[in-house]
């Protein structure tokens, strides 16, 4: 396993340079790709790319209200896009390749220290080679996955509790008033879940990506073989992590008439 | 692997600074394209049904007007046959009475010819039988006597004739 390059202050703040550099590549990729699928918006002719994306987004708005008019579902959709946008580039983005590099000494930057002395002398004494993984996907970090988890289940509390607040309320202690703590363990496992799922795809898919890299050559038909499985299953956390969002929001805010 | 609280408070940021650019620059527009398409159908479907109806209006007044035109040019058919068939009768009635001026001038002609012939032969055989009568005869005949040769020579002419 390789180490994560994270930046140690002197004021106590960890930065992990790899996590940094992931999500911000993700956001910059989302951004240009939605640029340029919304460069040349045509109302009767709408180019490949803006069909594309108007699909996407009708399929959101089915998910999350399809009985709201769109402009009233605006920030409910956006968000699912983002969502969805984002964990989809997020996810492939430690497919292509990785930026490893070996240390024999220690390894600093910003006069700050990455890689220390002590821990290279440890990897070395467990007769590991010190190599630091600069490329990976910001979703095969729980802190990624758990931020975006737990600001859903912020949102969907918020606007539960605002929005459809007797209803809401009086969902914990249905059908009895003794579901109250499962009710309770239901709606703290829903951020869980939503943030584990995902991280441990992700992580796996790229844990089991450098595993067959040490096979070398004999590897390459199997590495392929897995990398298309890991677009398919990125597609997939990203749609699952998006409808689960949607349909919690809807749970939350949307009251159903009896 | 740790936990590590500042990518979580960057991916928060970074996620929400990343929701706020796309609602504005990527998704706003592409809903208010959506929006303005929706729009613009509804528009199109309204305006579809309105020309409709007025294409169903116009075709109706259309089949007036053709059946206005058709039951003019019958009209006036029947008019002209009426006038055709009434001129034609007046042609032959003026040809007709014409004709029997004609004919009746042609006899007044003839008979007033005949007359004249008649007197100018009565008055011509009258002087020749008085020569005839006074060369052949020479004899004095008196008046009545003379007449009556006249007439009887006259009869025997007009027997003759």
């Amino acid at each position: 396993m390789h180490e994560f390059p994270v930046l140690h202050f002197n004021n106590g703040i960890d930065i992990d340079i790899s996590t940094f550099f992931a999500i911000t590549v993700t956001c910059l990729v989302v951004f240009i790709l939605a640029r340029l699928s919304v460069r040349n918006l045509s109302v009767d002719k709408p180019s490949r790319m803006q069909n594309f994306m108007e699909w996407v987004l009708e399929f959101v708005h089915n998910t999350v209200a399809s009985t709201m008019p769109l402009s009233k579902a605006k920030t409910y959709v956006s968000l699912g896009m983002t969502l969805i946008m984002f964990i989809f580039v997020a996810n492939l983005l430690g497919l292509p390749f990785g930026i490893v590099t070996d240390h024999t000494e220690e390894f600093s930057l910003f006069g700050q220290s990455v890689l220390s002395d002590a821990r290279i002398h440890e990897l070395h004494d467990q007769g590991k080679h010190a190599s630091i993984a600069w490329w990976k996907s910001p979703t095969a970090d729980l802190s990624v996955t758990s931020a975006l988890a737990i600001m859903v289940f912020v949102m969907t509390n918020t606007l539960g509790l605002t929005r459809n607040t007797k209803h809401y309320l009086k969902h914990y202690i249905e059908p009895f008033w003794f579901f109250l703590p499962l009710n309770i363990i239901k709606e703290l496992s829903k951020p869980l879940t939503l943030a584990l799922r995902l991280f441990a795809n992700i992580f796996a898919g790229e844990v089991l990506i450098s595993t067959i890299l040490m096979l070398g050559v004999v590897g390459v038909p199997l590495l392929a073989i897995w990398q298309g499985f890991s677009i398919f299953v990125g597609a997939i956390q990203a749609f699952l992590f998006t409808i689960l969002t949607m349909v919690y929001i809807s749970q939350a805010s949307v009251h159903e008439e009896h | 692997m740790a936990w590590n609280w500042e990518s979580f408070v960057f991916a928060l940021v970074a996620f929400g600074i990343l929701y706020w650019l796309l609602s504005k620059y990527a998704f706003g527009p592409l809903m208010a394209t959506m929006e303005e398409r929706r729009k613009l159908i509804a528009e199109q479907m309204n305006s579809a049904d309105a020309n409709r109806a007025q294409a169903e209006q116009m075709l109706a007044e259309q089949k007036q007007v053709i059946q206005d035109a058709r039951k003019e040019a019958y009209q006036m058919i029947e008019q002209a046959k009426q006038t055709s068939s009434k001129q034609a009768e007046e042609i032959v009635d003026k040809a007709k009475s014409e004709a029997d001026r004609v004919k009746e001038e042609a006899i007044r002609e003839i008979d007033s010819e005949k007359n004249k012939a008649v007197a100018a032969l009565r008055g011509q055989v009258s002087a020749m039988s008085v020569m005839i009568a006074s060369k052949i005869i020479e004899k004095q005949v008196d008046e009545k006597s003379q007449e009556e040769l006249v007439n009887h020579y006259l009869n025997e002419v007009g027997g003759q004739k």
